[in-house]
């Protein structure tokens, strides 16, 4: 279970997320849309427990899978010895390491050092690293970004076995087929504020019903 | 836990060349000063090499830690843990024994002076040995005073130059300590001052009592400020 309930939070007076309230049931997918700047990442970041809400609270059930927005790892490590690492801190035993890169479509870059990992691969191994234990709640920020049109499918899948194996999963995305494709609703979030919250339909629908929302000049 | 961040900080750390050119240059110095102090005293003392490293330590102990956290919260891996959540103490424990080890190795060439001080001559050997524990507990605190000082910045500069000013100011607390109305303290703190009983062969428990409660109350407020990064 995934649950904002009336967060809100500024930084130095500027408003950033204001009394955002949503939920992720075990089971299901919801995609967290916004334009650049609207709050998203904030709003992850009060879910995942990094930053104290100036009011409100958020209830995630842990352990949490994690994925920022941008890959966080040590370039010198293989990448079975990261996720190793990884694993320890999770308290998860060492094992669950060959699966989660599995899971990924990640297996084989297991010998690799993080260092010389492409875009995609580091996506790929970010979202291994959030498989490890197979968590009961997910939060994932831009997790297809940079993977080539198979991984895309690949991953949508993933997060939809995720979700049918009864974990609650939040994801972030710009992408709006994404979200139309793998989401069972959508948050739409715009200058902090949560402005609608219902099913995605088709991808060509949720594109008129978000730029309705948001307004064209917000995405140029 | 700490021991999987012990083995990662090795790994990392020893994958850079940090703790090469650190060691070289530690060496290089060392070996040059304390030369220079063997021929002007023309004695088969070790005593000598102890303030010498000591105040090396001082420069280079920063240049091994100051990545330890800096560099884990500029790159987002920080972030990851945090989230996990791991708490502040075993992060900064494991980071700290990691940082003490890598000095340790890097330090424990002087040996050979000693071989080299058996080889030629008759070296009192308490001293010695006291010498290389105030030396070990030096590192340890400085160590200490290193992963603070990167876990209160992002930036791995801002860390070592942080680290290195304020040993420093320990290192001199002493001087002119008389001019001020709190002398006996400034004394008390100074870094040198204690070492200077190692070197001397004298083992005093208040002073391995310092650089433990040094080094402990370094790590205390370096987990405090990893705790405050989560909930800011």
């Amino acid at each position: 279970m995934i649950e904002a309930v009336r967060l809100s939070r500024d930084f130095g007076g500027r408003e950033a997320v204001r009394e955002v309230s949503f939920s992720v049931a075990p089971g299901e997918v919801v995609a967290f849309l916004g334009p650049n700047g609207a709050g998203k990442t904030t709003t992850i970041r009060l879910l995942l427990g990094l930053l104290r809400p100036a009011a409100g609270r958020a209830d995630v059930t842990r352990p949490v899978g994690y994925v920022p927005e941008l890959f966080a790892g040590y370039d010198a490590l293989a990448v079975s010895s990261y996720l190793g690492f990884l694993a320890r801190m999770k308290r998860v035993p060492r094992a669950e390491v060959e699966p989660s890169l599995g899971a990924a479509g990640a297996a084989d870059l297991a010998g690799r050092p993080v260092g010389r990992l492409s875009k995609g691969q580091r996506q790929r191994v970010g979202l291994a690293q959030a498989l490890l234990g197979r968590p009961p709640s997910y939060v994932l920020d831009e997790p297809t970004q940079g993977l080539d049109p198979a991984q895309v499918v690949e991953a949508r899948t993933l997060l939809r076995s995720l979700a049918s194996d009864g974990a609650a999963v939040l994801i972030s995305t710009h992408l709006l087929a994404e979200a139309a494709a793998v989401a069972d609703r959508v948050v739409v979030i715009v200058r902090g504020r949560v402005v609608a919250e219902e099913r995605p339909g088709e991808a060509g629908d949720l594109e008129r019903r978000f730029l309705e929302l948001v307004g064209r000049g917000e995405l140029t | 836990m700490t021991r999987a961040v012990v083995g990662k900080e090795l790994r990392v750390l020893w994958a850079s060349p940090v703790p090469y050119v650190v060691g070289a240059l530690l060496q290089l110095v060392l070996g040059l000063l304390y030369v220079d102090q063997l021929a002007a005293r023309r004695q088969a003392l070790f005593q000598p090499a102890v303030p010498i490293a000591g105040f090396l330590l001082l420069a280079l102990t920063p240049l091994v830690c100051m990545r330890a956290v800096a560099e884990e919260a500029r790159s987002g891996t920080l972030e990851l843990l945090l989230a996990v959540p791991v708490a502040g103490r075993p992060l900064v424990v494991g980071k700290w024994l990691a940082a003490w080890i890598t000095v340790l190795v890097v330090l424990a060439p002087v040996v050979l002076f000693v071989l080299l001080l058996e080889w030629f001559g008759n070296p009192d050997l308490g001293p010695v040995l006291s010498g290389l524990v105030g030396l070990a507990l030096l590192a340890g605190a400085l160590a200490a005073l290193g992963v603070l000082a990167s876990s209160l910045t992002s930036t791995q500069p801002v860390a070592a130059m942080t680290a290195f000013f304020v040993s420093l100011l320990l290192w001199f607390a002493h001087v002119r300590a008389e001019a001020l109305s709190v002398g006996g303290v400034m004394d008390r703190l100074s870094i040198s001052e204690r070492l200077r009983g190692f070197a001397g062969g004298v083992v005093d428990t208040s002073d391995v009592a310092f650089f433990v409660l040094l080094a402990a109350a370094a790590l205390t407020l370096a987990a405090a400020a990893v705790d405050g990064r989560r909930l800011r």
